[in-house]
């Protein structure tokens, strides 16, 4: 038996929404989603695994937690998805609130502990079968439910409205000019190579870093370009909360985006 | 838009010199034309802070601050956003909208160029401007713009409530609708997008979310009484109130229309749907399977795929012959009825078929020079710059707007005479 110690955290995204989670509600979702959205593919993994713990060692989780074994992959395996099937999808509103917080915050899908997996287990994808259980729920840390709220309406992360995006781009401008002269940002410029899609911080709280790219791509005579219109963030906070729906919706739009400006090349950044 | 009497027995003229421009600014920005060929225009800046519209080689008497989002209407004048003592408005030809805003962008003209709409900012609020009128109810936010076709209405999605930051519980109530003739819709969703007029711009359809996973369309705010796990933007058919979309089912994404659904396959992926001019048939780009695409007539697949992407399938004017975009291996081509032209290119723009439907003409990148193709055959000839080529009403010629040793130039060439 795996002992689990966690410091209790409050996030109103978790605490709140499974107060108004319903038994029937809970496992006729992890119903849908294990029998029909990851049937084949999530049964081939979880047969397949033999607790080896080889994981372990490739989780910085498990490795900032002192070799906890409860932080390893396999257990967070355990944890979540295994107790599920073990409990034939019976599992209470507190056992929701556990595998989003294992889900959501001990895992960042860095996808290393399935390179150390003598079986090549994609244990990486059995967090967002369970994240995608909790995001159908509702049960999903605030700050990341709102992004993906924001990408919902906006396409972006950060609730950049349209006006600001153009806006601060063309303000930015005025600023790469300090530095390179007749220096351009430009919009919807129609064949260029390259569609430079940034992270949606770059038009909010760390415009520095879009002037910083501006003035690579002006140096190096890249033809390059951005969409005015919605499609230009190449985040996607929606495929962290499980909204596979607004996932699928923001990625049609950046790819699009690119198509309507026919360039042959997206940068994105991180 | 060309007019009747427009001249096509006039062959090459040259417009003007872009190269003298370039010589003339420190800063030439991106070129558009207009749809007749007779008019080149760029925003060009003289020093900082300094930027006009520079047309045919002629500046505009005015300098802004800033101007953006130049294009022409389609009846020839030249439309942007300009910032003078930090207001923005429009300008149509140097003549500004009587109104300042903080910001407008969306730019939308109707097909004869009389209508303008444009989503604008005005005190830390955003709605729509009309033809330089501001709509009298704002929103915390709008985002995109739609006209009707007769460019009389124009609709928007709009939040309707201002959340603070991180109300994911307000979000969850539903603050998201359509506005249109500055009207919000009576019902909010969790999500809207594809705003689309009816043929008779009487009414307005869009996509909406009503749930995580309960999806439909809704006409006038009124949603279907189906619902579905997943839906694409909504069309209305050409001559009555018909919507169609596609949709997610159990067995995959079909087409729908008016919430049942009418082909009778279902596929991975559907979307990008377009009817034929008198709404009898029906064209959409489907994937059959993962990473293969194609299009679909009537539900029925052609039997190429193609690895990379099919974009915008279009009907011939007679509806009997589909074109579309497709590109393989990372090299593009025109697909018509299934079968690719035995030529590819770096990009290719939109199909343009002839109005007799016989030929099919597009614009083609290779090597970075721009060239005219013609029913999968290149031209000779290549250009710096190319815009998409325009037949004449009989089919016979086509207008080519081009940039050749720096020179902009309307041609017009015998159709036969290409290649």
């Amino acid at each position: 038996m795996i002992k689990v110690e966690r410091r209790p955290v409050s996030d109103p995204g978790i605490d709140e929404n499974a107060k108004k989670l319903t038994p029937e509600q809970i496992e006729g979702v992890i119903r849908h989603v294990l029998e029909k959205e990851s049937a084949g593919r999530l049964r081939t993994f979880v047969e397949t695994c033999i607790h080896c713990g080889l994981c372990s060692d490739a989780c910085h989780y498990y490795l900032a937690y002192k070799r906890d074994p409860s932080y390893s992959p396999v257990a967070k395996v355990r944890l979540t998805l295994w107790d599920m099937i073990r409990r034939k999808y019976r599992v209470d509103a507190e056992s929701i609130k556990m595998y989003a917080r294992i889900s959501y915050a001990e895992c960042n899908i860095c996808k290393r502990c399935s390179m150390y997996c003598p079986f090549g287990i994609d244990i990486a994808y059995l967090m967002t079968v369970v994240r995608r259980i909790c995001g159908l729920l509702g049960v999903v840390p605030q700050y990341l439910q709102d992004q993906g709220n924001s990408h919902m309406y906006t396409y972006s992360q950060s609730w950049v409205p349209q006006d600001d995006w153009v806006d601060t781009a063309l303000w930015l401008e005025d600023e790469l000019r300090m530095d390179i002269r007749n220096g351009r940002i430009p919009f919807d410029k129609e064949g260029a190579e390259v569609m430079y899609s940034p992270h949606s911080l770059e038009a909010k709280f760390k415009t520095n870093l879009l002037t910083n790219i501006a003035k690579i791509m002006n140096v190096a005579g890249v033809d390059w370009t951005m969409p005015s219109f919605d499609g230009w963030d190449s985040t996607n906070q929606a495929m962290h909360v499980g909204d596979y729906e607004t996932m699928g919706m923001v990625e049609r739009m950046h790819f699009e985006a690119a198509m309507r400006l026919k360039v042959k090349k997206i940068i994105t950044s991180e | 838009m060309l007019t009747d009497d427009w001249d096509w027995d006039i062959q090459d003229r040259v417009i003007t010199d872009i190269d003298e421009w370039k010589r003339r600014y420190p800063i030439v920005q991106e070129c558009s034309v207009s749809d007749d060929g007779e008019r080149i225009a760029a925003i060009v800046e003289t020093a900082p802070q300094k930027a006009t519209v520079c047309i045919n080689g002629n500046p505009w008497e005015t300098e802004y601050e800033k101007i953006w989002s130049l294009k022409f209407s389609p009846d020839s004048r030249a439309v942007c956003s300009v910032l003078r003592n930090y207001e923005w408005t429009l300008a149509v030809d140097n003549v500004l909208w009587t109104e300042p805003y903080d910001f407008v962008w969306n730019i939308t003209i109707s097909p004869d160029g009389k209508n303008m709409a444009a989503t604008v900012k005005k005190e830390n609020a955003h709605t729509v401007a009309q033809n330089g009128r501001t709509w009298g109810i704002s929103f915390p936010e709008a985002r995109d713009l739609a006209m009707s076709p007769d460019g009389k209405r124009v609709a928007t999605r709009v939040k309707t409530k201002r959340l603070a930051s991180l109300d994911i519980f307000g979000f969850a109530e539903n603050i998201l609708t359509v506005a249109a003739d500055e009207k919000a819709w009576d019902r909010n969703f969790l999500s809207i997008w594809g705003i689309a007029f009816s043929f008779d711009s009487s009414r307005v359809a869009a996509g909406v979310r009503l749930d995580k996973t309960v999806f439909t369309i809704a006409v006038d705010g009124n949603t279907w009484d189906a619902t579905f796990a997943g839906i694409w933007e909504p069309l209305f058919h050409p001559r009555t109130h018909d919507v169609a979309a596609p949709v997610k089912t159990p067995r995959g994404w079909t087409l729908a229309m008016n919430g049942k659904t009418v082909w009778e396959r279902c596929f991975t992926q559907v979307w990008h749907q377009r009817y034929s001019t008198d709404g009898e048939k029906i064209t959409a780009v489907i994937a059959p399977g993962f990473g293969k695409w194609t299009v679909a007539v009537d539900g029925s697949p052609w039997t190429r795929t193609f690895s990379d992407a099919v974009l915008y399938p279009a009907f011939s004017p007679d509806h009997q012959r589909v074109a579309a975009l497709v590109k393989e291996k990372n090299r593009w081509t025109v697909a018509v009825d299934g079968t690719p032209w035995p030529v590819d290119f770096d990009m290719i723009w939109e199909a343009v078929f002839s109005p007799d439907s016989s030929h099919i003409a597009v614009k083609a990148e290779r090597n970075g020079l721009y060239m005219i193709v013609l029913d999968g055959k290149p031209d000779t000839h290549a250009y710096e710059a190319l815009w998409n080529p325009i037949f004449s009403p009989d089919g016979e010629k086509l207008l080519i707007r081009c940039i050749e040793n720096g020179k902009y130039c309307r041609k017009v060439v015998k159709v036969n005479d290409i290649a």
